[in-house]
């Protein structure tokens, strides 16, 4: 399973995401779509909206962190 | 049956339930997260004993005393989604369908960010649309953006915004605004920032994504239109009192009433405490210290029952 991140610095809800995953022993990619333009254009592309999080789980978009969404998808408890 | 359920998991919902821990009430604190409001703050600077904290790490530490009260019990995930008054007790349906019974009920469910509700408002939310500054101010950078709202978070929107946008307009809709003077003057002194004062939001424009911001000049009786790519939206709370409705009296915002002595409501058995209640002053520290207060005066009316 391949999961990529879109995040930046300051917003929470990517640390509470990130968090989750390293809780879970869930490895992931992450890129900061404010000090990189060529991410940020492939996020919006990708979802169709200017959020962030957004995360890419095989293809799948997930937009803002919900636990329960990602739990279910990842198959944790 | 429990002593007490607390609704919300926010400052005031946390402090109640590290309260109930210590006075040894049989506790259950119901939220769909914990954390709250506070969470999104960047840098929170005006917390008793800490010069500077981010709103995340503030409600961690929280979190964290409060999960060391082992007699306040924790359900999130599975939000409390109706309340039923059986005599002198209650029952508090959850989400997935589970039934509490309880003695007392402490409502602190805070507020939420009031949505800008015009044409093209909803539609255009996360397509350039934004509640959250610290979060999306990177996605804009070298754009033109509108921030909306002349209270402390608009102010704060705005400064987040200085560092990545191109311009940024702020939309009052007096003229007059109401935030920190520091965080003004900081503003005023940027020749990327530009005040429009008397401006009433109409529309908002956009094809895929937002593309422009059509508002009233009230001075001028006319309407006009900004070309930007981004809405930052700061206009206010509302209240998470939608649940207590009919149960407990609330003022005309909403809000509920409660007796600023011990935080009761209308309702005998119900208190409030935080930003839901009709408090005049919206913060953490009072949030925390008026959700003590209520779990203090809650203990007396258990032990008046016994």
């Amino acid at each position: 399973m391949k999961i990529k991140i879109y995040s930046t610095p300051a917003c929470i809800y990517c640390r509470m995401a990130k968090e989750f995953f390293t809780k879970n022993n869930i490895k992931f990619e992450e890129v900061d779509v404010a000090a990189d333009r060529r991410a940020a254009e492939e996020m919006v592309a990708k979802s169709h909206q200017m959020g962030v999080p957004v995360i890419d789980i095989d293809g799948e978009i997930f937009i803002g962190f919900n636990r329960r969404d990602l739990a279910e998808k990842l198959g944790i408890k | 049956m429990y002593d007490l359920i607390i609704i919300g998991g926010g400052p005031a919902g946390m402090a109640a339930g590290i309260y109930a821990g210590r006075k040894k009430l049989s506790a259950l604190l119901i939220s769909k997260e914990l954390g709250g409001q506070p969470v999104l703050s960047a840098n929170i600077q005006n917390w008793i004993g800490l010069k500077s904290i981010s709103g995340y790490d503030l409600m961690q530490s929280i979190e964290d005393h409060l999960r060391s009260e082992k007699n306040t019990e924790i359900l999130i995930d599975d939000p409390a989604v109706f309340i039923r008054k059986k005599g002198d007790f209650f029952e508090v349906e959850t989400q997935s369908g589970k039934v509490f019974g309880t003695k007392t009920i402490l409502v602190a469910t805070g507020s939420r960010r009031r949505k800008l509700d015009v044409p093209g408002g909803a539609i255009y939310e996360g397509k350039g649309v934004a509640y959250c500054s610290t979060c999306d101010a990177p996605l804009f950078e070298g754009k033109e953006v509108a921030v909306v709202g002349g209270g402390n978070a608009g102010l704060e929107a705005v400064v987040d915004l200085l560092n990545y946008a191109s311009k940024v307009y702020l939309l009052v809709r007096s003229d007059v605004l109401k935030g920190d003077i520091v965080t003004q003057e900081k503003i005023k002194a940027s020749p990327k920032a530009e005040i429009i004062w008397n401006a009433e939001v109409e529309e908002v424009k956009g094809g895929d994504f937002v593309t422009g911001i059509k508002y009233h000049d009230k001075v001028s009786d006319t309407s006009k239109e900004l070309l930007v790519s981004g809405i930052f939206v700061e206009i206010g709370l509302l209240p998470n009192s939608e649940l207590f409705e009919g149960l407990v009296d609330m003022n005309e915002g909403k809000f509920i009433i409660i007796n600023h002595q011990t935080g009761a409501t209308s309702s005998r058995g119900i208190w409030a405490a935080g930003d839901v209640s009709d408090g005049l002053y919206k913060q953490n520290n009072i949030a925390v210290g008026d959700a003590v207060k209520a779990v203090l005066n809650i203990n007396s009316y258990l032990n008046s029952l016994k």
